[in-house]
This record gives structure tokens, sequence and C-alpha cells, in this order.
């Protein structure tokens, strides 16, 4: 597993494990649970730089910014009261969706978000949260949109530097907010996902909706055209369908070992449906 | 994954990259981090470097310390069937997926196959080995043998390290909590109805012994 792995560091701080970063030129590779970079199995990995004695295993609201540091585990996320009184819960829900509790035990949300999966729940949750990220580097920190960031860490571009924080500005009282996976299995990864977020004002109209999905592109997406669609327009179960129309047209799934293109699809249309319709339900809207 | 053999032991790395390079580098090269990190960071409980080469390191099993030397590249899974003869736990997938390897590690379940012996350091690890008091099973043992929850037994030990676990964190389950509790561990023999039997049956048990004791 960890076969060609040599040393072990463990730093104190965020600075020293970026000077450790450094100086591993590329032979050196930062864990925090482990989960993914075990199974990765990277034989160019000789150095382990364990960041979970880095100080970043917090989850703090101050203000209107709930933030989370990088090594919390899955499961502290899924047991958080912060993050279960967050937007409906919507992110310890999708804490509580990855993997199996072995893994949440030990898997860290920064780790999750490095290891750029498309397919990741938190990362969609994030999305629709409007999250940032936090990524420091030797020159300093810079937050960015997961959007923003998503491209370089699936080419792992991040090489010298390291996500510290996922900083959730809490959403508007009003909304309501909804997450959705579908899976093989209760541990397999997402075939698709999707979470939403929906204000109505006092006569049903759309005031916003948030729509994600992830597992249908190659990171997860915003579906921007199926929100600018729905502003403003009564929510309805004509609306809901013109919406998951959108939708569909909107993703690009591929076809791999766990569905076809094709079912990807479809099943973006139903999740979509599914979570709008537990938004307006939540809301007190009934169809 | 790995064609190595069980009862082999994990081989030092050979590899063209010079170890004592890096470690100038870090070490001296790099005067900023010099050994001023080293010194820093002593005080700390662990060390903030391990390795290269063999490490001797401290492991809490089943309450008991056990000292033993093992690369850093050794996960905690190996350290125990290759360099403790505590063979109870099984490595089967390698990657994080089956749960034959669960051990409890600082009250919670983990694949001991994707733990590094060297990060397994001052965690008090509970395996199947030490459960049972003397000749008395453990409630989820003597679960699992009632309900007949095993067929060739071989995730046995990681399943009923996993219901351990999942039981001391949710006393009182819901037939929907186990599923989602124990999800983590498969059984190619199919055995779930009766561990999903034995998980409640255990977690009964356990909650009248707490109440009794």
């Amino acid at each position: 597993m960890f076969d060609k792995v040599e040393a072990f560091y463990r730093p104190a701080s965020v600075r020293e494990a970026l000077r450790l970063l450094h100086t591993g030129n590329g032979k050196a590779r930062v864990v925090a649970g482990g989960t993914d970079v075990a199974v990765e199995a990277d034989p160019s990995i000789r150095f382990l730089i364990d960041i979970t004695q880095a100080g970043l295993d917090y989850i703090r609201r101050k203000g209107n910014v709930c933030t989370i540091g990088a090594t919390t585990t899955m499961a502290a996320l899924e047991a958080s009261p912060v993050i279960r009184g967050l937007a409906g819960g919507i992110l310890a829900q999708a804490a509580a969706a990855c993997g199996s509790v072995q893994i949440r035990n030990m898997a860290t949300l920064g780790g999750n978000l490095s290891n750029g999966s498309p397919a990741a729940d938190a990362a969609t949750v994030l999305l629709a949260l409007e999250a940032e990220i936090v990524v420091a580097h030797q020159r300093g920190r810079k937050a960015s949109s997961l959007a923003a960031l998503y491209s370089p860490l699936r080419q792992g571009l991040l090489h010298e530097a390291l996500i510290v924080e996922v900083a959730i500005p809490i959403p508007a009282r009003g909304g309501r907010w909804s997450f959705h996976k579908l899976g093989r299995t209760e541990v397999d990864i997402s075939l698709v996902n999707v979470a939403a977020g929906l204000q109505l004002d006092s006569r049903n109209r759309v005031k916003w909706v948030r729509i994600a999905l992830g597992a249908v592109a190659n990171s997860p997406i915003r579906a921007v055209n199926a929100e600018t669609l729905a502003a403003g327009r009564t929510f309805d179960e004509i609306l809901i369908e013109d919406i998951c129309d959108e939708v569909a047209r909107e993703v690009t799934p591929i076809t791999d070992v766990r569905a076809s293109a094709e079912y990807r699809r479809t099943m973006c249309r139903v999740l979509t449906k599914r979570a709008l319709q537990e938004c307006a339900a939540r809301t007190g809207c009934s169809l | 994954m790995s064609s190595k053999k069980d009862s082999e032991l994990p081989v030092p790395p050979k590899s063209g990259f010079s170890r004592r390079g890096f470690i100038r580098g870090v070490g001296i090269g790099s005067g900023a981090l010099g050994t001023g990190l080293l010194e820093t960071e002593a005080a700390a409980a662990a060390p903030a470097t391990l390795g290269p080469g063999p490490v001797p390191i401290t492991l809490n099993i089943n309450g008991k310390p056990v000292n033993l030397t093992v690369e850093p590249s050794v996960t905690l899974i190996d350290a125990m069937r290759n360099y403790l003869d505590l063979t109870g736990a099984k490595r089967v997938c390698d990657r994080a997926t089956c749960g034959a390897c669960t051990v409890i590690m600082a009250g919670k379940t983990v694949y001991a196959c994707t733990v590094l012996a060297i990060d397994a350091q001052g965690k008090n690890i509970e395996t199947i080995e030490g459960l049972a008091t003397g000749s008395a099973l453990h409630p989820v043992s003597k679960a699992f043998y009632d309900n007949d929850a095993q067929q060739c037994g071989y995730c046995t030990p990681g399943f009923v390290m996993a219901c351990k676990g999942f039981i001391d964190e949710h006393p009182s389950p819901t037939e929907e909590d186990v599923k989602h509790g124990l999800g983590g561990n498969l059984c190619r023999c199919g055995t779930y109805m009766g561990i999903r039997k034995a998980v409640l049956q255990a977690a009964k048990e356990m909650k009248g012994a707490v109440k009794n004791g």
C-alpha cells in the first residue's frame, strides 16, 4: 500500500507543512486521514506529510460565516450541531454519505476536496452553498470559489499548496435545502448527487433557487441556466418539469463502470425533482 | 494490488531517489527548517519526523504497550499480523473497502490497512484478540454465535469489531442505523441477516450489562 514511502513528517503548523512540501519537490504528499492516498498507492510518493497535528481540525461559526478546518473528519461534520443546523443540515448529510463509517472516521473534508473527484458529495453541497476554499501556499493564503479551484485540483496542480479551510457563508433565512445522492450501495460513490436550495416569496414565486450536481460533468456543476429560468416564476409542477428539462440539457455525464451517460442524465432529472419537492415541502408549499 | 504474501515481511523500499538527499534538504540544506523544526517538535507527543529507515515505535494494543521497529511504510494491519502475531484482523482487499481489517482506534472504527503503524502511536487500539474476558465471550461475539452470523468466518473478526464500535456509539440502534453503521464491512457468504440480528441482540445485552453493572 505505502510500499515506497520512506519517511513520515508530522508538522505542527501549516507553515512547516508547506516548507516540507516544497522541499519534497514533488515526491512528498500531504496526507490527513490517508483514505485516498493509501488506495491511490502512487509509487512516486516517498514522503508523507501528515497535517492532522497542524491545527486544522475545527468547526467555527463567526458572524455570517461558518469555517471548517481542512482536517475536520467526515464523522465530525456528520455529528456537529453547527453543521447539522446549517442549511437544513445538507453538509452533515453529505458527510454521512461519504464512504463507510471506517472511512468517515479518518477521511477529512480537505482531503475529500483535494482528491478532486467530480463525485464528491461534500463538494456538490459546498458548491450549492457558495463556499470559499482557502488555500495556503508559501506566499500566503488565498480564498477561491470551489468552481475556480476544481480543475487545478483535478490535475494535481496544487502540489505546492494546501487547502486549509472551507468558509461557508451562512445562507439567508427563509431558504430551504435538500441533498440527494444515488449510489449503487450505501457506501459506493455517487452515480449522481444533487444539492438544492430554494426560497419562495409569499405568493409562491421563486425568490432564488440553487441547484448543484455532482458526478455528471468533469467537476461538480451549478445548473446555472435552470436557476435563471426559474427565477421569479410561480413554483409548481410545471416549473419543476421545466427546471428538470434544463438540468438534463446542462449536464455532461459520461458512461463508466457504474452507469451509462443516459441513465445518469435521467437520474439528474429524478434527483433534481426530488430535491426541489423536498425544499418546497420544507417551505410549507403544497404543490 | 500487492503480490506480497501475508507471511512475508515488508521489504525496505528500494529506490533510486536518495533519502539522504531529501533529509539533507529538509534538515540542513534549507537553514530555515534546520534542526530547529525537530527541536520545537520534541515537546510534542509524537516526534515530528519518522524515518527514513526502521523506526522504533510503541503501540498501545488492548491496553498493553508493545514495542516494535517498523519502516514508516508499514500499515497497522501489517504491523499487527507480521510483527506482533495478532492475526485476528485480516488483510483482504488492502484498499479500505472490505472491512476485514477493522480495529477500534481511539474509540473509532478504522480500516487498519489504511492507517500507518507509526501514525497509530499514542492511540488506544482495540482488536478482536482483546475482546473476550478470559473464556467468556464478549456480548457481540456471543450474539454472532447465537445468530449464526458467519459462514466461512473470514470477515467475522472485522465485523465483530465494527459491531462493537457501532454499539459503543449507538447503544439503542434501529435496524436502519445498523444498515448505515455497518456498511463498511463486506461478507461474501452473505450472512448479513444474521449479523443484523446479532447487532440488535448484542446492543440489548450490552445495555443490560451497563444497567446491571
